[in-house]
């Protein structure tokens, strides 16, 4: 009979590196000085760790909020391929509650972090956006289940690349996505057609754009309709990131470099 | 109750007569306060009563003619306005009841220096007749100014509504406490604090901000000043193709300081300044 210790011990043996996903101070306090470096990965360094990685969105999926840590983690060459961490975490809501042992992997690297550091436009403007099609995928417009179109970066050649449906009810306004009042805008303008075009520094450029794209090369599932291969294609051709929101299923998906690449449930945020 | 009060001070020999004939009694009392207290007394009350009943008018005067002459209406909706409201008062209300207060504090000193009461030569009179006016004045100023103040951020920003330029909120509450500023400063030279050094600090404050921009900020309030236009009137918008001196690419960004236009591989990020100095060509 084994006691109860013994299991967390097997997880905890000869692991490199030990991830604290947004923990308390106390909790971090605790663990700062363990035998094994330590990771801390939140919205913001309040508590001023040494190695931190930012977490833009309070992905409601761990998997994907651990793929998220463990790839900032490679991409500032904290840990490598083939090392072993443990990722304490919460699944629930509130303080780290589980413990997961995670292998890195080269291929574990399928560009979430990348969406959101490494992008044309700011971290920031693309988690506004992200919040923003999360909210109308949750409540759509006005009740109806509603699909949008956000391509973020890169303004000047996506508007080369695009052209207007109809007037811009952007034109010579000077909003940023971000903006509560802005917000509700997006929402509202968000049951015409066509795209919206967000600079790089969140300026709302336009609104009812006809993307026009050469859609050769695009990898995305089958089944999605045209606006997402509309986003995609746009995201190939250009530097900008695609966020669209599904009226069919649903679903925010991040489009860059004409692949997708994250996909996330309004519903369970 | 003059009855009663009578029937008190009454030797008890006369107590017939006095319940035979009240009005005759009342008039006896007084007589006989008066020769007790002398004329003075008498002057005091009726001085003091005199001032309560003009204070009370003045007060009311001055209400109805702030109503008349709209200053409910116009002062609607500022800060102190909404204050007062918080405090089941208005501001018309408020400053006639200092009015009242003011008539009131001046019959009171009236009364006192009638009465001839010797501290009050000495020390009320030093304190207060040369004070109560100037006070008044300067609690007044701070009110009109405040509102004033109040109605200047609002107007300025109602002006500036149709601006959608975030940069803009900025201007409103300066207004605002430059009012504020100036009301406190005659508010206070009212009240004979010197308001010379404030003036002096302010003044090298301002002084010393015109001579840094200018030296340091130059560059940056050249640009500024040519991206406001550029922001107001959009000469070219993101996606326009257009040439800057030997620089030709596509306008990516710009704002206030700044425009960024990107050719093939390189980003350019121009200053607005030098935007306008060499002028724009527009490839079509």
């Amino acid at each position: 009979m084994a006691a109860l210790s013994e299991l967390l011990g097997d997880l905890v043996a000869d692991v490199d590196g030990l991830f604290l996903f947004t923990p308390s101070h106390s909790h971090y306090e605790r663990f700062a000085e363990a035998d094994v470096p330590t990771v801390v990965i939140a919205p913001e360094n309040t508590l001023d760790a040494e190695t931190f990685v930012e977490l833009p969105l309070q992905f409601q999926n761990v998997k994907d909020r651990i793929r998220f840590g463990v790839e900032g983690a490679m991409e500032q060459s904290i840990v490598e391929a083939g090392d072993t961490i443990l990722c304490n975490v919460g699944i629930f809501d509130g303080d780290p509650d589980s413990v997961v042992k995670v292998r890195v992997e080269e291929n574990m690297r399928s560009g979430i972090y990348d969406l959101f550091a490494n992008s044309r436009a700011d971290p920031g403007v693309i988690r506004d956006v992200f919040e923003v099609a999360i909210e109308l995928g949750k409540k759509g417009q006005k009740g109806e289940p509603v699909g949008a179109l956000f391509i973020v970066g890169d303004a000047g050649k996506v508007m080369n690349k695009s052209r207007p449906l109809s007037y811009n009810p952007f034109e010579k306004s000077h909003v940023y996505v971000g903006d509560p009042i802005v917000n509700v805008m997006l929402k509202e303008f968000s049951r015409l057609d066509g795209a919206f075009v967000i600079s790089d520094s969140g300026k709302i450029v336009s609104a009812y754009r006809y993307l026009e794209p050469s859609a050769e090369g695009v990898d995305i599932p089958k089944g999605l309709g045209a606006r997402h291969m509309a986003g995609g294609a746009i995201t190939r051709d250009t530097n900008a990131t695609a966020i669209v929101l599904s009226e069919s299923d649903g679903l925010v998906r991040a489009f860059k470099g004409g692949k997708i690449i994250l996909e996330i449930d309004p519903e369970a945020y | 109750m003059g009855g009663s009060a009578s029937t008190l001070l009454a030797e008890p020999s006369a107590y017939s007569t006095h319940s035979l004939f009240p009005l005759q009694s009342i008039g006896g009392f007084v007589d006989r306060l008066i020769r007790a207290a002398g004329i003075r007394f008498f002057g005091v009350l009726v001085i003091l009563l005199l001032g309560l009943i003009f204070a009370y008018v003045a007060g009311t005067l001055v209400h109805r003619l702030l109503v008349r002459v709209g200053v409910p209406e116009s002062i609607e909706g500022t800060a102190f306005e909404r204050a007062a409201r918080d405090f089941e008062t208005s501001t018309v209300e408020i400053i006639s009841w200092l009015t009242r207060y003011f008539v009131l504090g001046t019959s009171i000193l009236a009364a006192l220096s009638f009465a001839g009461v010797n501290y009050a030569d000495q020390f009320w009179t030093i304190v207060f007749a040369d004070t109560l006016p100037q006070l008044f004045v300067a609690i007044l100023v701070l009110i009109v100014g405040v509102v004033i103040g109040d109605k200047v951020e609002l107007l300025i920003a109602e002006r500036f509504r149709a601006v959608k330029l975030p940069q803009v909120n900025i201007v409103p509450p300066l207004a605002k406490y430059t009012v504020f500023f100036l009301a406190a400063l005659v508010a206070l030279s009212q009240v004979g604090v010197t308001t010379l050094p404030l003036l002096v600090l302010l003044g090298s404050y301002m002084l010393g901000l015109i001579v840094l921009s200018a030296v340091a900020f130059r560059d940056l309030l050249r640009s500024g000043a040519a991206g406001t236009y550029l922001l107001f009137t959009q000469p070219y918008g993101i996606g326009d193709e257009i040439i800057v001196g030997q620089t030709r690419g596509v306008v990516q960004e710009f704002d206030m300081f700044v425009t960024h236009i990107e050719s093939e591989d390189e980003e350019y990020i121009l200053p607005n300044a030098h935007v306008f100095e060499e002028g724009v060509g527009r490839v079509r």
